[in-house]
């Protein structure tokens, strides 16, 4: 019974979802996350009968034929690269990307990732470190006698030395962009790097043509629609027993046939 | 007495096909741009020979035979998701990719960028537009396409997604990965509506699938236990005509 096969794969595939939906919703409040969606496609087709092929001697063909297709697939998980909500955080350090970029960060194997969470903070030494404590790039450090720390919309940090009256600039940060942000991978902690298929990483200054601009004592929140989730979560869930309906199904067809000879 | 059992088991062949059509239409209820197939028998009558001396007539046999699978092209439910690159088709129509097997035809807009920056679809098939596969470059941002199919960004206009149709649907055959193909001319559409940050479901509708399961299920058995019956019928026959008259 092809059917038990075919079904099984519509199980897994919705199973497949449903995990992918619930790690949306388990990331719903998770700063710079971005939704995930599983995407389907048919499988192969059997051709029984093909489609056009002649029918009689005197060219008339087939219309429809016979195809018997496999079940389904899934083809990607892909990443649904929209802007999250802005929300305001009065804390000094945090920063959201209104528009294109990542911020670009360097990993303890001098490796560089990048994120969309800007929830930084300062190290010991004044540098400017992602919770995690990895570097920023392009690596800033805070004087320790620094306070008032203004973070402009091109990315230009500005700070206020005790005793002195004017504002000195200390870095400029960086975004890096993709042509296919959506073909980066992720590796956990909101982090993502650079792959074949995003392509390379083109820097810049937030700001300049095609860069989203930074703002500051902002989050980027998730981008995760409760409702289109849950609806999501349902439509997946009963896709899911409907496809055990037919395994049922095809075993008691196949029970019949063993019940012909007794 | 063998033709109960051989036009029974025509019928079983033929519903347990039906049943992998069902199965598949329901594995694939959450594919985008997926088209529902159901499955068309036809009465096949078998010749025989002929015996006109009896005072009844000889019936024919008639089988069962699955001469074709038809397919639904109804248009599947519009889901909005915001994405960027996700477009449906509203009405006739059909996106063209390119693959190295030839052109291909789909339903299913869930569209990406590959590494070069082209427009590409789920399975990395250049999608193509009026002047053959669209790129973009870094500098590209705020990706909108309009109604009518063309694709403008931060840097101009681009080019405008070629939208197809066919004299004739029903001969359109499933390459799977939600694609489609055909030996016939395609022809561009004109009065085109394509819908951005929307993408077209399964046109599957899982009562009718539930139903005509439930229906196969059912025919299936009844079939089985007719078998079973005539079997039991020359059981008996050869058991009765067996015994050898008593005295």
């Amino acid at each position: 019974m092809k059917s038990l096969q075919i079904a099984a794969t519509g199980m897994m595939a919705q199973e497949l979802n449903v995990e992918v939906i619930s790690n949306n919703i388990a990331n719903m409040r998770t700063t710079g996350f971005k939704k995930m969606r599983a995407e389907f496609q048919d499988l192969l087709y059997q051709d029984l009968r093909r489609v056009g092929s002649a029918s009689s001697d005197s060219g008339t063909i087939v219309p429809t034929g016979v195809q018997l297709g496999y079940g389904v697939k899934t083809g990607a998980t892909s990443r649904i690269m929209s802007q999250g909500n802005l929300t305001n955080t009065e804390k000094d350090l945090d920063l959201a990307i209104r528009g294109e970029g990542f911020f670009g960060i360097t990993l303890p194997n001098g490796g560089t990732a990048y994120t969309r969470d800007g929830s930084f903070e300062l190290d010991a030494t004044g540098q400017l470190v992602t919770i995690d404590g990895y570097q920023v790039n392009p690596g800033i450090t805070i004087p320790p006698n620094a306070k008032n720390i203004s973070i402009n919309k091109t990315g230009g940090i500005e700070v206020i030395v005790s005793g002195a009256a004017t504002p000195t600039e200390v870095g400029q940060l960086q975004l890096s962009r993709f042509i296919n942000k959506a073909g980066l991978k992720s590796i956990g902690d909101n982090l993502y790097l650079e792959t074949a298929a995003s392509g390379s990483a083109t820097e810049g200054s937030p700001g300049d043509v095609g860069f989203g601009d930074v703002a500051q004592r902002f989050l980027e929140a998730a981008n995760v629609n409760a409702v289109s989730e849950l609806s999501d979560l349902i439509s997946a869930q009963r896709a899911y027993e409907m496809n055990a309906r037919v395994i049922s199904a095809s075993d008691e067809m196949m029970s019949a046939t063993t019940n012909i000879l007794r | 007495m063998e033709n109960a059992l051989l036009i029974g088991l025509s019928r079983q062949v033929a519903l347990k096909r039906q049943m992998d059509v069902v199965a598949n239409n329901m594995a694939n209820m959450n594919t985008a741009g997926y088209k529902t197939g159901s499955m068309l028998f036809e009465e096949h009558i078998m010749p025989v020979a002929e015996m006109n001396e009896m005072s009844g007539q000889d019936k024919r046999l008639s089988f069962v035979l699955d001469s074709s699978v038809y397919r639904s092209f109804e248009e599947g439910g519009f889901k909005q998701t915001g994405n960027d690159l996700d477009v449906a088709i509203s009405g006739k129509g059909w996106l063209v990719a390119q693959t190295p097997d030839g052109e291909r035809y789909t339903r299913n807009g869930q569209l990406k960028l590959d590494a070069e920056g082209q427009l590409v679809t789920p399975s990395g098939y250049p999608v193509l537009g009026d002047g053959g596969p669209i790129s973009f470059s870094p500098n590209d941002t705020g990706i909108e396409i309009a109604t009518d199919g063309t694709i403008s960004t931060s840097q101009g206009i681009k080019d405008r997604l070629r939208v197809v149709q066919f004299e004739n649907n029903a001969t359109l055959k499933k390459e799977g990965e939600t694609m489609f193909s055909t030996t016939q001319q395609p022809e561009i559409v004109e009065d085109v509506r394509v819908l951005q940050g929307v993408i077209e479901q399964s046109n599957v509708k899982p009562i009718n699938e539930l139903t005509s399961m439930i229906e196969t299920l059912r025919a299936y058995t009844s079939m089985a236990q007719t078998m079973s019956q005539a079997q039991e019928l020359r059981r008996q026959a050869i058991e009765q005509l067996g015994t050898p008259p008593r005295g």
